[in-house]
């Protein structure tokens, strides 16, 4: 018996290297936003311990940036909760549809797999996952594009967290969180039914914003997903007609 | 700002607000499933959080609704940019430049 631990087979080396090479050249993509989530956490008055801890901790661009503003300006704890989970509802529909890709590893393999999954590696391995049969060539394929998005994510969140502290603050650098957040929500307003969902999220948001507790942030998000579904209803029915 | 130890208990919990949606269905695999109707409806909870929080942010000066400001105008030139170009960079690069050079140009 070989002492090598099972989970580096050579059909897990293979796997890895598809995944990676896949990988590698959408990954470039994370850097900005790595940089952009470390000059964010800079900027809300996190000390470098801090933000690293934030980063290593949550890992999830979109939850760190929609909470952060949150943070900072003491809202309650359960709405930073509520409006973490709201961001991140995604990852149950991505996570049931890549589930399937795991059958066969084993439960801390999963765990692991569950962290580190995001929009890209998930859009990455899907397709691949699903229709491979070695268990062993599956978590390859899915693992190194994972880990070396951990990689990217906390090197240039480092890199960021330092950067900042170099730039003046009359450069409103905590504006780039926010264009990071316009970044992620156009690609998906391109579908209309999405469009109204944040449109009436946003407006409803803007309108309810002396709501105690912050509580028109939520009652934004459940009319906003409220008023996407309404919307995809109707454009079912008039495609019917 | 400064912060207190009750920072990290924030960290954890959106930590597990962040795995858990991740992780549930991997880790439980195929025994649950979710209701079609309510995958369909979640599909739009991320779009909306991300407005809920951007909007206000751009759109209030002061506690007042101001149509006209330098945040408004910088964040619809990075939609421009986000929806026209592939570039990752882009965005950030022409959004600064705007809300920077009007808020110079107002002298604000």
């Amino acid at each position: 018996m070989s002492r090598t631990r099972p989970i580096f087979t050579a059909s897990f080396r293979a796997g890895a290297g598809e995944g990676f090479a896949t990988f590698l050249p959408l990954s470039v993509g994370l850097v900005p936003w790595a940089l952009v989530m470390g000059m964010a956490m800079t900027s809300a008055g996190f000390t470098p311990l801090q933000a690293m801890g934030m980063n290593i901790i949550v890992f999830a661009g979109t939850a760190q940036l929609g909470t952060l503003p949150l943070i900072a300006g003491e809202a309650p704890l359960w709405l930073i909760v509520a409006t973490a989970l709201a961001l991140n509802l995604r990852f149950v529909i991505f996570s049931a549809a890549i589930a399937p890709g795991f059958r066969g590893v084993a439960m801390p393999k999963r765990w692991l797999a569950g962290h580190l999954l995001t929009d890209g590696v998930f859009a990455t391995c899907l397709d691949k996952m699903l229709h491979t049969d070695d268990p062993h060539w599956r978590l390859g394929y899915y693992l190194a594009p994972a880990v070396w998005s951990w990689a990217l994510w906390q090197t240039f969140a480092l890199v960021g967290i330092y950067a900042a502290g170099f730039i003046p603050k009359q450069w409103s650098l905590e504006f780039m969180a926010t264009i990071a957040l316009i970044v992620l929500l156009v690609p998906m307003a391109r579908v209309r039914p999405m469009l109204v969902a944040a449109l009436v999220g946003g407006a409803s948001a803007t309108l309810l914003r002396n709501m105690p507790l912050r509580l028109g942030v939520v009652v934004a998000i459940v009319a906003g997903i409220a008023a996407g579904f309404a919307a995809e209803h109707w454009e079912h029915k008039a495609k019917g007609r | 700002m400064n912060y207190d130890t009750s920072l990290w208990l924030i960290f954890v919990l959106i930590g597990l607000a962040t795995t858990l949606p991740r992780a549930g269905f991997i880790v439980l695999g195929s025994r649950v499933a979710l209701p079609p109707v309510l995958q369909r409806a979640l599909r739009y909870a991320p779009a909306a959080a991300l407005a809920a929080i951007v909007a206000p942010d751009v759109l209030v000066v002061g506690g007042q609704i101001e149509p006209l400001n330098p945040k408004l105008a910088a964040a619809g030139v990075a939609v421009a940019a986000a929806a026209l170009s592939r570039n990752p960079w882009l965005p950030f690069i022409a959004g600064m430049a705007v809300l920077l050079g009007l808020r110079h140009w107002l002298g604000a």
